[in-house]
């Protein structure tokens, strides 16, 4: 039934958004100002997990181990190493290499090599882990369980900036939320009272809409229509000036912000999160005219 | 068949706009309420398309009692009705043709058929060559016609129209009279709540007498 008087429900919430364009247009910008809150925060958070991502894809762990071991005990404790599925591969260092290549990175301390009287490098075994392995409970687990080895005598692992890079995004996540949240709520308080505007001043309509024998859906329509159709431009037009923002932050603020521009770089937003903030609109949108327009509907 | 039993109504203490009024009203009558100002006919009116409530009584229109319909089922009711407001009650932001549109907009038929019945609407109120116009450009006769086109357009069982030739001259007055009298004909029950003496002299067959909320008198043409 409703859809043979789509055309109608249609022109009419048509006619509305047009008639009241004035305060329906700042209905629009306050949603999307709430909207770019939260996608600036999303899209700050990005990059700070796509650093965490880098870190630990570039890190190595290093295990350090006993001069004295015999072959067997460091094939046991490649093996061990092999059979965490974290581990993408293991390469042995010996003392020896260990000097040369620390005399080769560090050239200028060639006198105090030179006087050493023994080899003070430990081998390591150098463990690369996989892409993707950024799950860090899971990392350190798997560090605990080979520094128990018999013969491991220490191991070294950048964790701490993983750690804090992971945080950091979490917390700029959990701010982003937050701000985004009371920002979305003031909205749709105010889509809410925006359309009770629109509401009252069709109040005649609604009036006779009733009275010559209109269902209550059938006048509810048009408003929730209003209302999805604010939400989603709202949504939509804080997508497109965070796109913009991405695309020119970088070349204006960025550039002086120094050694300190990777941290806050604007990272696309990912397909899912895009999907949310469209749906948040129009959801934000359409509720804020259900809330009111029930309130005007007493047959 | 319209049956009001016993109705009261009180909009205010200790005053009753209505009281203690029964009536019967068969289905195809043309009947009149008549009274003068503030007798009630409005209010009754009002009772019986339930726009309001009574304090006490009953309500049947075809043997279903409409004070115990619910809410969300009133519709089905006014969509068998017609109703000529005393204010009119037009949109002014709409075009004439939208108008007398809105009962057929709302159950939903094609355009096409819309603007036929509008059309032949219009064109027995004599307005048809004004149906994009809107109603702020038209004189008050003509608004009153535009209202009356809007409770026709759907060719109800039931017109209740309340002062429906109150601002128009008496030979439209008797145009749009001869209009209701033709719906009659078709088989629809028409109340009308007018104090126009010769109308109602002239058209009526049955005639309440309002007074101070009372019925005072009835009469029939036999």
């Amino acid at each position: 039934m409703i859809f043979k008087q789509l055309s109608y429900l249609l022109k009419a919430a048509g006619n509305n958004l047009w008639n009241f364009r004035g305060r329906n247009f700042i209905s629009v910008l306050i949603i999307s100002f709430s909207f770019l809150v939260i996608g600036i925060f999303l899209a700050l958070s990005n990059n700070l997990t796509y650093l965490g991502e880098q870190l630990s894809n570039n890190l190595a762990i290093s295990f350090f181990l006993d001069k004295n071991l015999k072959s067997e005990d460091l094939d046991f404790i490649k093996s061990q190493i092999l059979a965490s599925s974290l581990v993408d591969q293991v390469t042995y260092a010996s003392s020896d290499e260990a000097l040369e290549r620390f005399a080769a990175n560090f050239p200028e301390l060639k006198d105090i090599l030179d006087n050493l009287q023994s080899n003070p490098f430990p081998p390591s075994y150098e463990v690369r882990l996989k892409e993707k392995a950024i799950n860090l409970a899971a990392i350190s687990s798997f560090m605990e369980n080979i520094k128990q080895l018999k013969g491991v005598i220490d191991v070294q692992f950048n964790q701490e900036w993983v750690e804090k890079m992971d945080s950091l995004s979490r917390i700029v996540q959990a701010i982003g939320f937050f701000l985004g949240g009371i920002l979305i709520l003031a909205s749709f308080f105010i889509i809410s009272n925006i359309i009770r505007l629109n509401v009252f001043a069709r109040k005649n309509e609604i009036e006779i809409l009733r009275l010559v024998g209109a269902t209550n859906t059938f006048i509810r329509i048009p408003f929730l229509i209003e209302g999805f159709t604010l939400g989603l431009l709202g949504s939509l037009i804080s997508i497109f000036i965070l796109f913009l923002l991405i695309k020119i932050f970088p070349l204006y603020v960025g550039s002086s912000l120094g050694a300190a521009k990777e941290l806050f770089v604007l990272r696309n937003l990912t397909a899912e999160q895009l999907g949310w903030l469209i749906t948040g609109g129009a959801v934000t949108g359409t509720l804020g005219s259900v809330t009111s327009v029930s309130r005007f509907l007493r047959v | 068949m319209i049956e009001l039993y016993h109705i009261w109504k009180q909009y205010q203490k200790p005053h009753w706009a209505i009281s203690d009024v029964s009536i019967e009203i068969n289905s195809g009558d043309f009947c009149f309420i008549t009274g003068p100002s503030g007798s009630g006919k409005t209010t009754l009116l009002k009772i019986i398309f339930r726009e309001i409530l009574p304090t006490e009584g009953q309500i049947l229109i075809d043997g279903v009692n409409i004070l115990k319909t619910p809410d969300h089922k009133i519709y089905r009711l006014r969509r068998t009705m017609g109703i000529v407001f005393q204010d009119f009650r037009l949109l002014f932001h709409q075009t004439v043709f939208d108008n007398v549109a809105i009962p057929l907009q709302i159950i939903g038929l094609p355009y096409k058929e819309i603007r036929r019945r509008v059309f032949n609407a219009l064109r027995q109120v004599n307005l048809h060559h004004k149906m994009w116009e809107f109603p702020q450009r038209l004189s008050y006769g003509e608004q009153q016609r535009v209202a009356i086109a809007r409770a026709i357009v759907n060719q109800p069982k039931i017109l209740l129209a309340d002062e429906p030739t109150g601002n128009l001259d008496p030979e439209l007055a008797f145009e749009i009279m001869s209009i209701f009298k033709e719906i009659n004909k078709r088989g629809a029950t028409v109340i009308i709540g007018s104090h126009d003496r010769e109308l109602i002299r002239h058209f009526g067959d049955k005639i309440f007498f309002l007074q101070k909320g009372k019925i005072i008198g009835k009469e029939a043409k036999q």
